[in-house]
C-alpha cells in the first residue's frame, strides 16, 4: 500500500508548486528587494535604504492613495447594493431559469476588461451615447463634460467590470442557507425586514466578505480603467505605479509603492475575513 | 401570498436591470463595429463590414492575433496540466498542509494583475532576462492556474473513490489509474478549465504590458490604439475579442456545469 501511494500527494504538488515559487513567490520577493534599492543615473544600485518609503509619505502620494481607497470603497459598496438582490433572487426566488440567469451573469466576467473599459469611453464621451441621446431629446444644449475623465466614469466602469465577482460567492452562500430558519422566523411573527436583518443578512456575511474582497482588491490595483477613463482629474495609484516602470524608470520607488498597496490590500483582506467568519466558528 | 408575488416581480426587475447594465455596453461596441461612419456616434445611418475587412487585411492585426493565439495556446497546455496535477495532489494529500496547499494554489487570484506584472518585471530585470512572448506566457500561467485548480477541485469533490480503488486493487499502478480512470472522469472539468485559461490569456493586457518585449498581442494592440490614436477598426477588433471570449466561456461554463451535475448525481 505504501509503495503504491508513493507517487500520490506531495510529489504531485511539486511541479505546480515549483512554478508558483519561481513565477509568483520569487517575483514578489524581488519586488521587496527592489524597494530598498536606489535609482542613480537610470541605473539601479543595490543598497539598503528606506527613502523610497519615506518619499511615499509626501502629500501627493498620500492623496492618490486616499482617492484610490475612496473609489474602491464606492465601487465595492455600489456592487454590493446592486448585486445582493440579484444573488438573493437567484438563490431563493427562482427555480426555473436559475442556471440560464447565472450563466448570463457570469459571461461578461470572461470578456476583456480592456474592451469593457473602452465601451464606457463610447458611452460617456463628449460625443458619446449618453450625450448624443440627451441632445437628441432636447434635454441639453451643451454636452455634459464631467461624464468621462472623472471619478464617476472610473467608478461606474469598475462596478461594471467587477460586480459579477461579488454575486457569485454571495449566491453560493445564500443558496446553501437553511430555508427553515427563515420560515421559522416568519412563523414566529418576524416581519420581512426583521427576518432579513436578523437572520438572512448575518448568515450571508461570509459571502458578503468574500464577494466584497473580489471587487475591492482588483479595484485597488486597477490600472487600465483609471488610465483610460480617469484622465488627469482622477488618477489612481495604479497609474502612478505603472509610470515608475515606464517613462520615470524608477523601479525601486515603484516597487515600494506596490508593496504599500499590497499591505493595504492584505489589511483589508484580514479584516474582511474576520468580519465575515461564519457564525458559530470561534 | 400576494406580497410574495410582488417581491418576486421587484427582484426580477432588479435582476433584469443589472443584466442590461452588464450587457448594454458590450452591445454598444458591437453595434459601432458595423457603423459605416468614421466616428462612433448614434444614430447609425449605414451598416458596413468594411472595418472587419480592413482589420483582416491589416498586417499588424494578423501578427498580434497570431501572437495572442501562441501565448494562449501555451498557457492552456501548461496551466491545465499543472492545475490538474495540483488539484489531484491536493485531494489525495491528506496531510496537515492540505489547506495551506489549496490557499497557495489560489493565492495569485488575490493579487491585482498590476502587482503581478510588476513583480515579474522586477524579477526578470534582476535575472537580466530578455522580455519576449515566453516571459509573457510564464505570467499568464500564474493567472490561469488558480482557476484550473478551483474548477478541477470542484469536480473532485463528491468524486467516487471506489472506481480508483477497485482499479488499484486489481493491480493497476498509479499512472494507469490516472490515465484510465481519473482523467476520463475529469474530462468535462479539464475541457472547461482549458477554455477558461484560453480566455483569460487571450484577454490579458496588464501582465502582458509589463512582461512583453517588442511583440504585440491583440489586447496590447487595442491598448496602443486607445492610447495613441484610434481608427474605427478598433470596434471590429474589440468585438472580435468579445465574441471569442463569450463563445469560449459559454462552452466552458456548460462543460463545467455538466461536470458538476453529473458528480452531484453520482451516488
Amino acid at each position: 500500500m505504501k509503495q503504491r501511494r508513493l507517487l500520490d500527494g506531495s510529489s504531485f504538488l511539486a511541479p505546480p508548486g515549483v512554478w508558483l515559487l519561481i513565477f509568483f513567490i520569487l517575483p514578489m520577493l524581488s519586488m521587496v528587494i527592489f524597494s530598498v534599492w536606489r535609482t542613480v543615473d537610470y541605473k539601479f544600485v543595490a543598497t539598503f535604504t528606506l527613502e523610497n518609503y519615506e518619499r511615499l509619505t509626501g502629500s501627493l502620494y498620500v492623496n492618490v492613495f486616499w482617492r484610490t481607497l475612496r473609489i474602491s470603497s464606492y465601487v465595492t459598496l455600489i456592487s454590493l447594493l446592486l448585486g445582493y438582490p440579484v444573488a438573493y433572487f437567484l438563490a431563493r426566488k427562482v427555480k426555473q431559469f436559475r442556471l440560464t440567469l447565472l450563466m448570463l451573469l457570469v459571461l461578461p466576467l470572461w470578456t476583456s476588461y480592456l474592451v469593457r473599459t473602452y465601451a464606457w469611453m463610447l458611452i460617456l464621451g463628449t460625443n458619446g451615447v449618453i450625450n448624443q441621446s440627451l441632445r437628441g431629446l432636447g434635454l441639453i444644449d451643451q454636452p455634459i463634460t464631467w461624464l468621462l475623465y472623472s471619478d464617476f466614469a472610473v467608478t461606474i466602469a469598475l462596478v461594471h467590470i467587477y460586480m459579477p465577482y461579488l454575486i457569485l460567492p454571495l449566491f453560493a452562500v445564500l443558496e446553501k442557507m437553511d430555508g427553515n430558519l427563515i420560515e421559522a422566523a416568519r412563523d414566529l411573527g418576524g416581519g420581512r425586514w426583521r427576518t432579513f436583518w436578523h437572520i438572512t443578512l448575518p448568515l450571508s456575511l461570509p459571502g458578503i466578505a468574500t464577494g466584497c474582497l473580489f471587487v475591492f482588491i482588483p479595484s485597488m490595483g486597477a490600472f487600465v480603467t483609471p488610465e483610460l477613463l480617469g484622465g488627469t482629474r482622477s488618477i489612481m495609484i495604479g497609474s502612478i505605479i505603472s509610470q515608475q516602470f515606464g517613462v520615470s524608470f524608477q523601479y525601486p520607488f515603484g516597487s515600494a509603492m506596490s508593496l504599500v498597496l499590497m499591505a493595504i490590500i492584505l489589511l483589508f483582506t484580514v479584516v474582511a475575513l474576520r468580519f465575515g467568519r461564519p457564525a458559530g466558528s470561534a | 401570498m400576494h406580497q410574495d408575488k410582488m417581491s418576486q416581480w421587484v427582484f426580477g426587475i432588479w435582476t433584469g436591470t443589472v443584466l442590461v447594465f452588464l450587457f448594454a455596453p458590450l452591445f454598444v461596441v458591437a453595434i459601432f463595429s458595423f457603423n459605416a461612419s468614421e466616428i462612433s456616434v448614434f444614430p447609425i445611418k449605414e451598416l458596413t463590414l468594411k472595418w472587419y475587412v480592413q482589420m483582416f487585411n491589416n498586417n499588424a492585426f494578423k501578427e498580434a492575433l497570431l501572437n495572442s493565439l501562441i501565448v494562449a495556446g501555451f498557457t492552456v497546455v501548461i496551466a491545465t496540466s499543472l492545475g490538474i496535477i495540483a488539484a489531484t495532489g491536493i485531494r489525495s494529500y491528506a496531510g496537515r498542509f492540505k489547506g495551506t496547499a489549496r490557499a497557495l494554489g489560489t493565492m495569485p487570484m488575490m493579487v491585482p494583475r498590476l502587482i503581478l506584472g510588476i513583480a515579474l518585471l522586477t524579477f526578470y530585470n534582476m535575472l537580466d532576462t530578455d522580455l519576449s512572448l515566453v516571459t509573457v506566457i510564464f505570467g499568464h500561467v500564474v493567472i490561469a492556474l488558480p482557476y484550473v485548480v478551483l474548477i478541477v477541485s470542484a469536480r473532485l469533490v463528491g468524486f467516487d473513490d471506489s472506481l480508483e480503488e477497485a482499479a488499484r486493487d486489481l493491480g493497476a499502478g498509479t499512472f494507469t489509474v490516472l490515465r484510465e480512470i481519473t482523467l476520463p472522469l475529469l474530462r468535462p472539468a479539464i475541457v472547461g478549465s482549458a477554455l477558461m485559461s484560453f480566455t483569460l490569456s487571450f484577454d490579458e493586457v496588464v501582465v502582458t504590458f509589463f512582461t512583453t518585449g517588442t511583440a504585440n498581442t491583440l489586447p496590447m494592440m487595442i491598448w496602443s490604439m486607445l492610447r495613441f490614436g484610434m481608427t474605427p477598426e478598433i470596434n471590429a477588433v474589440a468585438t472580435l475579442t468579445l465574441v471569442v471570449s463569450m463563445v469560449l466561456a459559454f462552452v466552458g461554463e456548460m462543460s463545467i456545469r455538466k461536470a458538476q451535475t453529473k458528480s452531484a448525481a453520482a451516488p
